[in-house]
């Protein structure tokens, strides 16, 4: 569905006065490649600034590469703009494409010609899109005094009408409450199951992608870090896992040779280790009596926040 | 898949969608009642003082430069009743519109649907609060033809309405070219109303009261006399300035499209710029 290969994307910036300022170039984005297949839902992840708005807005068409090779479907997404964005649906947390004084009702009907929808379509994806993401109570108000909650939902709706094969999803969940957040989650996943709707999402909600999205990208400095599924990348990156055990009493040494101690506090003392747990569960319990023991999986969070931190990877794996 | 092909869309579906997104602009502006009422009488007011100093302080030199009150509203009501009617049509091109889409982020909104983006910008701001402008400026119209001295034929009334149809078309072409420039700078913006409000007053008066070198500058090097004077001039049985011939009263449809043809290939290297740094 997607293919990029050796993007480059850079931007020219001046400092200091239009006369006498120095002109500076900005690689926003440095030789990324990737492919995402019809279908699949990809977590492009990345701070601030890292490259991942520049990356959206050329498969979007918005934006043309300074150098490298992309198409979307076959097309090339900044040649033939409206042909291509025909095909594309976009959510964009920040902004609506909603007419702000009309009711959603009317911004639907006016997206309906905008997209040349078949009026048979229309009603299909409409009832379909009312039921699941429970439009119905607001279809009759104007965008402007709708929720976040509801204008988000409205937006996606009015991103699918259209039956796009790509969706683009920029931070659908951010300032939302976790009700809200778990509707439109499942909604995102519904319309890829049902609709093979594939989905490029960036957020900063690490639930989303954990829930929606088997396979995550990660970008920093304008480079690609990591490009592979949620588990392996927590294999390669993650913390270690820790092992917390209830001792019946508390240990006079709570020290087990082969695991490193992180913590000790009366009868709970926490391990750290790495791969399987069975070992070092076996090491910690064989000297002393156990009331309990749990085995802590470090989030991906943490595990990002490390890479970002450290640039644990210079290359994609 | 790609059934939607970048054929041409029909014409008469893009006129459609064009009314179809000037409706939701209508109906959006009808929201706010009190506030669309006190703008369309501003509006309004705005037109009324302007022609009120000319009815007051007209009648004390006789003339200006050589023409009468009637003529000087005939003029005048054509100037304003065009540039009205470009304003109403054209102000999605408004440089302070488009440069608020454009930082909003909604211009990228346009970029993603389906629809050429000029259809888009033409359907993204229709003030009809100015109605009540263009109310006026017919009737200052009407006023300046009932005191002329004309026997009026219908090649006349072609003429004129002629050079209407150029004005909006050339100060439509100023707005496209005023909007592309915020691609670049929200700084030139100001530059550019020179020329545009500059030149909507500059021809909302006898060229004649000018000095020479200012009448020719907007004759040859901004055709802007083209437009409405010698238009006015014709009908009213005067002849052109400089030895032009009389043919050239009818040039004002050709110089107005010409310029906002220009302003599009201009708009069409703005767009472009756009893509090439997103902002």
């Amino acid at each position: 569905m997607i293919e990029v290969e050796h993007l480059h994307k850079s931007f020219q910036t001046r400092s200091g006065g239009l006369l006498r300022g120095q002109r500076r170039t900005v690689e926003a984005v440095r030789d990324v490649s990737f492919r995402v297949a019809r279908g699949e839902v990809v977590g492009y992840l990345g701070p601030n600034g890292a490259g991942k708005s520049t990356t959206i807005k050329v498969l979007t068409g918005l934006l043309v590469p300074t150098s490298g090779r992309v198409e979307v479907g076959g097309l090339v997404p900044w040649r033939d703009r409206r042909r291509y964005v025909g095909r594309l649906g976009a959510v964009f947390g920040q902004r609506t494409t909603l007419w702000w004084d009309l009711p959603v009702r009317d911004s639907l009907d006016l997206l309906r010609d905008v997209y040349r929808v078949p009026p048979d379509r229309f009603r299909e994806n409409l009832k379909a899109f009312t039921a699941l993401l429970d439009l119905g109570p607001f279809l009759g108000t104007p965008a402007r005094a709708l929720s976040l909650g509801q204008r988000m939902r409205a937006d996606l709706a009015a991103a699918l009408l259209h039956d796009p094969d790509l969706l683009f999803l920029d931070e659908p969940t951010v300032g939302l409450d976790v009700v809200a957040r778990e509707r439109i989650r499942q909604f995102v996943a519904h319309v890829n199951a049902e609709r093979e709707v594939t989905v490029l999402l960036t957020t900063h909600d690490l639930t989303d992608v954990e829930r929606l999205a088997r396979r995550v990208m990660i970008i920093d400095h304008g480079a690609l870090l990591y490009d592979g599924n949620l588990p392996d990348l927590q294999a390669r990156f993650g913390s270690a896992r820790e092992l917390v055990v209830d001792f019946e009493a508390p240990p006079a040494d709570p020290r087990v040779p082969g695991l490193k101690l992180v913590s000790s506090e009366g009868p709970r003392v926490t391990y750290a280790f790495t791969g399987a747990a069975a070992r070092p569960i076996a090491l910690a319990t064989a000297h002393a009596p156990v009331r309990d023991v749990t085995v802590r999986e470090p989030d991906i969070e943490a595990t990002i926040r490390r890479i970002y931190e450290g640039g644990l990877l210079g290359t994609v794996s | 898949m790609g059934r939607q092909g970048s054929r041409p869309l029909p014409a008469l579906y893009l006129l459609r969608l064009y009314f179809r997104l000037l409706g939701a602009q209508i109906r959006s502006q009808l929201v706010y009642r009190t506030a669309f009422a006190l703008d369309a009488l501003a509006a309004a007011l705005v037109t009324g003082a302007e022609f009120a100093a000319f009815v007051l302080v007209l009648p004390r030199f006789g003339a200006l430069g050589g023409w009468t009150l009637g003529e000087v509203a005939l003029l005048y009501g054509l100037a304003e009743l065009a540039f009205v009617l470009m304003d109403l049509g054209f102000g999605g091109f408004d440089a302070p519109n488009l440069s608020a889409h454009v930082r909003s982020g909604s211009f990228s909104t346009f970029l993603l649907r389906p629809v050429p983006l000029p259809v888009q910008v033409f359907g993204s701001d229709f003030a009809l609060r100015r109605l009540t402008r263009v109310v006026l400026a017919a009737g200052i119209v009407a006023y300046g033809v009932s005191r002329v001295d004309v026997a009026w034929s219908v090649g006349d009334v072609v003429l004129l309405a002629g050079s209407v149809l150029g004005m909006v078309a050339f100060f439509g072409g100023l707005f496209v070219v005023g909007g592309t420039l915020t691609f670049w700078t929200v700084e030139s913006v100001e530059a550019m109303n020179v020329l545009t409000y500059g030149g909507r007053t500059l021809i909302s008066y006898p060229m004649s009261i000018y000095g020479e070198w200012l009448r020719k500058t907007f004759t040859f090097l901004i055709p802007a006399a083209f437009l409405s004077y010698f238009p006015v001039l014709h009908v009213l049985g005067r002849p052109l300035p400089d030895g032009l011939p009389g043919w050239a009263a009818g040039l004002s449809p050709l110089v107005g499209p010409l310029l906002l043809a220009a302003a599009f290939a201009f708009w069409r290297v703005g767009v472009r710029r756009y893509h090439g740094t997103g902002s």
